[in-house]
C-alpha cells in the first residue's frame, strides 16, 4: 500500500491526531509511575501533581474526539484510516481511566501516609505497577509500530497482573484478620491494587485495539482470565 | 427457529447468481483493456464498479449488454452467461439482449420527444403492448417505478429534454425499465447530477433491486458504499478484489484496494 494520501492535509490530520495519542500515552505512563512513586515514599507533594496532572490528559481526552469527529465528517474515513480513527477514539478513552485510576491512587496516598505501613505490601504494589507500566509502554509501541504480535504478547501478560492482585487481595484480608487497627489503609491499598488491576484491563484493551487496527478483526480467542477474588471467602 | 430457516432461504435465494464472467478479455485493437476477469454477479443486487479512470470497469460493464459491438476495433473473448445462457452465443440478437439487460449513461441522453414517447418507444418496438391502454398502462408503470411520475404525470406531452438533469436522468431509468429488463447497467448515472438529484436516484437504485440485477460504475466510492451490496474494483484491466461492499470499505484483502479506497492511489 501507498503510505501516503493524495490529499495530503488527511495525513496531517491523522498524524496530529495520533500525536495526541502518543502526548496522552506519555501523560499517563508517568502518572502511574509517579503515583506508585508517591505512594511507596509517602510523598504527598508528587501525589498532589498527579492529581492536577490527570486534568491534563482528560482535555487530552476531549482534543481526540474533537479531531476524530472532524476527520469522520471531513474525510470519510474508509479501510485502514477508518480503523485508525476509531481505533485512536477507543485508546483515547482507555488512557483517560488509566488516569483516573492513577489519579485516585495518588488520592489514596495522601490518607495513607499517615498511617503505619503495612509491611511489605508496598513492594508487591510496586511491582505490579510496575508490570502495568511496562505493558502500557509496550501497547503504545505496538500501536505505534503496528505491531499486532507485540500487542498479542501485551494481551497475554495480563494474566500475570491478575495473579498478582489475587495474591494481593489474599494479603491484605490476613492482615486485616490478624489486626483490625489494618483495616482503613488495607481497605485504601485494596482500591489501589485493584485499580492497578483495572489499568491492566484498560492496556489489554489498547492492545486489541492494535490487532484490530492492524488485521480489522479483534482477537476471537478467550483471554485467560486469573481475577478469581470475587470467589474468596473467609467464612468457615 | 422458523424465522431463522426462512432467513436463512432467503439468503440463499439472495446469493444465486445472475450473470457469470469467466476469462473475460477485451482488446481496442492492440490495447489489452480487459484482463482475464472472472466474476460472479448476484441476482437482485446492487454491484458497484470502482477503479481509476481507464482501469477498465466501464469496458467490463459494456460487455454485459454487447454494446461493445458497436466499436470496430475492440474484441472480447471468455465466457459471459447471462442465466446461464451464453450471450455471445451466435444465435443471441444483441438488440434483444439489449432488451433484457437495459443500460443507463452518465449524461442523462433523453430522445428529442415527449416525455411519454421516450418512455412508450422501446415497449413499442419490441412489441410488448397489444393497445394504447396497455402501452399508457407501461409508460405509467415505468414513470412510477423512476419516482418520477408525480412529476411529470400532468405534462406527458411535454418534451422530455425540458426537465431537469436530476429528472432526465430518472426519465432515462424509467425509459430503460419500460422494455421490462432483468438487469440495469449503470455507467456513472449521478456524475452529471447535483447532490439531491444524486440522492434521489440512489434512493431509486436501492429500490429497483428489488426486482432487477443492477450493475452500476461509479467514481464515487461514497456512492458505492452507500448503493451497493457487493463492489468490484478494477486496476489496469485487473479485477483486483470483489467482496462484500462493507468488508471493502472497512477492511479490504488486497492492499491495492486500500490504497485507491482510502485516496492513496488515483
Amino acid at each position: 500500500m501507498h503510505d501516503a494520501h493524495i490529499a495530503s492535509a488527511f495525513d496531517r490530520d491523522l498524524e496530529s491526531i495520533q500525536a495526541l495519542i502518543m502526548k496522552m500515552g506519555g501523560l499517563v505512563e508517568t502518572a502511574i509511575s509517579d503515583g506508585a512513586k508517591a505512594l511507596e515514599m509517602r510523598d504527598t507533594e508528587l501525589a498532589g501533581t498527579v492529581r492536577k496532572n490527570d486534568k491534563l490528559i482528560d482535555a487530552l481526552e476531549e482534543q481526540v474526539a474533537t479531531e476524530v469527529a472532524r476527520v469522520i465528517a471531513m474525510r470519510s474515513p474508509t479501510a485502514g484510516d477508518l480503523r485508525t480513527v476509531l481505533s485512536v477514539l477507543k485508546i483515547s478513552g482507555n488512557l483517560e481511566r488509566v488516569g483516573d485510576y492513577a489519579k485516585n491512587m495518588a488520592k489514596r496516598t495522601t490518607v495513607l501516609s499517615e498511617m503505619q505501613p503495612v509491611n511489605s505490601t508496598g513492594a508487591s504494589i510496586r511491582r505490579m505497577t510496575k508490570l502495568v507500566n511496562v505493558m502500557m509502554k509496550d501497547a503504545l509501541d505496538a500501536y505505534i509500530q503496528r505491531d499486532a504480535d507485540l500487542a498479542a504478547d501485551v494481551r497475554a501478560r495480563d494474566t500475570e497482573v491478575d495473579q498478582m492482585y489475587n495474591a494481593l487481595f489474599r494479603e491484605f484480608l490476613t492482615h486485616m484478620l490478624e489486626d483490625p487497627r489494618n483495616i482503613t489503609p488495607c481497605m485504601h491499598l485494596h482500591f489501589i491494587a485493584k485499580n492497578i488491576e483495572r489499568m491492566g484491563d484498560h492496556v489489554t484493551s489498547i492492545a486489541e485495539q492494535v490487532i484490530y487496527l492492524v488485521h480489522g478483526e479483534v482477537p476471537e480467542d478467550e483471554r485467560d482470565k486469573a481475577d478469581s477474588t470475587s470467589y474468596v471467602s473467609t467464612a468457615g | 427457529m422458523l424465522d431463522d430457516q426462512k432467513s436463512m432461504e432467503r439468503v440463499m435465494a439472495d446469493e444465486d447468481t445472475k450473470i457469470t464472467a469467466k476469462g473475460v478479455d477485451v482488446f481496442y485493437g492492440d490495447t489489452h483493456a480487459i484482463k482475464s476477469v472472472d466474476v460472479n454477479i448476484q441476482n437482485r443486487a446492487v454491484t458497484a464498479f470502482i477503479g481509476p479512470s481507464g482501469c477498465g470497469k466501464s469496458t467490463f460493464l459494456r460487455c454485459i449488454n454487447r454494446m461493445n459491438d458497436t466499436i470496430d476495433i475492440c474484441r472480447v473473448t471468455g465466457d459471459i452467461h447471462l442465466d446461464g445462457q451464453d450471450i455471445y452465443a451466435r444465435d443471441v440478437d444483441p438488440v434483444q439482449l439489449r432488451a433484457r439487460v437495459g443500460m443507463v449513461f452518465q449524461k442523462p441522453n433523453p430522445f428529442p420527444k415527449s416525455i411519454y414517447d421516450n418512455v412508450s418507444y422501446g415497449p413499442k418496438i419490441h412489441g410488448l403492448a397489444k393497445n394504447k391502454a396497455e402501452l399508457d398502462e407501461i409508460v405509467e408503470k415505468s414513470l412510477r417505478r423512476a419516482a418520477i411520475w408525480d412529476e411529470v404525470k400532468d405534462r406527458l406531452d411535454a418534451p422530455g429534454t425540458g426537465l431537469s438533469g436530476g429528472q432526465q436522468q430518472r426519465l432515462c431509468i424509467g425509459r430503460a425499465i419500460a422494455t421490462a429488463p432483468e438487469v440495469l447497467l449503470m455507467d456513472e448515472p449521478c456524475s452529471a447530477l447535483d447532490p439531491i438529484a444524486t440522492a434521489q436516484v440512489e434512493e431509486l437504485i436501492d429500490e429497483l433491486r428489488q426486482d432487477f440485477t443492477v450493475v452500476i460504475v461509479t467514481h464515487s466510492m461514497q456512492q458505492a458504499a452507500r448503493v451497493s451490496q457487493k463492489t468490484a474494483f478494477f486496476h489496469l484491466g485487473n479485477l483486483v478484489e470483489y467482496g462484500e461492499t462493507d468488508k471493502i470499505f472497512t477492511n479490504p484483502e488486497d492492499p491495492r484496494t486500500e490504497s485507491y479506497i482510502t485516496g492513496r492511489i488515483g
